[in-house]
């Protein structure tokens, strides 16, 4: 019972975020702004209960089932873009190994400067 | 009696029932993951891959088709908006952490989700694509449900984001696998946020396994990253 109480929070949440959205015609996602809403309710509150930690524990553990749908789409719409797959695949490959170098140099090199600025 | 033919009328039947496209995407996760674990879990192969192999071979040789199959899953799409709200548990139960490294957050944040857009289309511009590609491309670091709406607003095809969101989901948890010692980081909150700011869910399923803690920082990232470029791609793609 406590993880459906948890689920009902969740879904309570993701709907106050796609009533903001579509009432104030922000460009977020309902459940981005349902997770803001979240994390500033639990800050209210100061505490997870037992059946919200449950109830998002399980539902993250299957997110990739989520998204599968759409990613499947891909191989039985593939011929519209062929042609273009070496510039997609370049892009996206290359352009996410750079990304990825950036970030963790950056973060690393801040965390760093940061902690030794602290120390001192 | 031709019991070929009345069990594909009976299949017809259920075919379009959300529960056939639900039952289908459980058991490719299932096999998937089955598969993954016999392996031992290797980095190159993650189980969303193996299960959307085997979901699309599913489709191909069953009497359905992908748009049949898609408008059942909707059921399960439908969960990805409170999946995302569940996102904020973890983040707010790691809260203490994120305050701790808040300046190279703030910092990171915006210059790497502007990268991860930049970096792939440029490239992809420069190799030919066109306007519509490169809207599919470019909220490739969002995760799914945020980027759907992005691709929706800046024209680009839905299945094609898709494919470059899992690619990239790929290659990002990979690449912070396989550079992070390398480029000699082993914060595994570091490595958490980089997993979910270039590898959106992909890259926070990654972290969670490293520890919580980098599965909060990946959340954080991959929210933070949604946020920032839901924001920011429908003002500057025009140029």
């Amino acid at each position: 019972m406590g993880s459906l109480r948890g689920f009902l929070i969740l879904i309570g949440f993701f709907l106050v975020g796609e009533m903001a959205r579509l009432g104030l015609g922000l460009p977020f996602s309902g459940g981005v702004l349902g997770m803001l809403g979240l994390v500033l309710w639990l800050m209210v509150r100061g505490q997870v209960s037992e059946g919200l930690g449950s109830a998002s524990r399980s539902i993250i553990s299957v997110l990739v089932l989520l998204i599968m749908p759409g990613v499947v789409g891909i191989f039985f719409n593939a011929q519209a873009f062929s042609g273009y797959w070496l510039a997609i695949i370049s892009a996206l490959v290359v352009g996410t190994v750079l990304s990825v170098i950036s970030t963790l140099l950056l973060m690393n090199w801040l965390s760093t400067a940061d902690s030794e600025n602290s120390g001192q | 009696m031709n019991g070929t033919s009345e069990v594909f009328s009976a299949f017809a039947g259920v075919a379009g029932s959300p529960m056939l496209s639900v039952g289908l995407s459980l058991a490719a996760f299932l096999i998937g993951h089955a598969v993954c674990v016999v392996l031992g879990k290797p980095v190159w192969l993650p189980a969303i891959l193996v299960s959307a192999v085997f979901l699309s071979l599913a489709i191909v040789a069953l009497p359905i088709n992908y748009s049949v199959y898609r408008e059942g899953a909707n059921w399960l799409m439908a969960l990805l908006g409170p999946a995302t709200v569940a996102l904020g548990v973890p983040l707010f139960q790691q809260m203490h952490h994120i305050r701790q490294m808040s300046w190279p957050i703030l910092v990171v944040l915006p210059v790497g989700a502007m990268l991860a857009v930049v970096y792939t289309l440029v490239i992809a511009w420069a190799l030919g694509a066109t306007p519509q590609v490169l809207a599919s491309l470019a909220p490739k670091s969002v995760t799914a449900p945020i980027a759907i709406g992005i691709t929706e607003e800046l024209g680009g095809s839905v299945s094609l984001m898709m494919g470059a969101l899992l690619l990239t989901g790929v290659i990002a948890t990979i690449s912070v696998d396989m550079l992070a010692a390398r480029l000699r980081v082993s914060d595994e909150r570091i490595m958490g946020f980089a997993l979910g700011l270039n590898g959106h869910a992909i890259g926070t399923v990654r972290a969670f396994e490293i520890s919580a803690t980098a599965g909060a920082f990946a959340s954080l990232g991959m929210s933070l990253t949604g946020l920032f470029t839901a924001l920011l791609l429908p003002l500057l793609f025009p140029f």
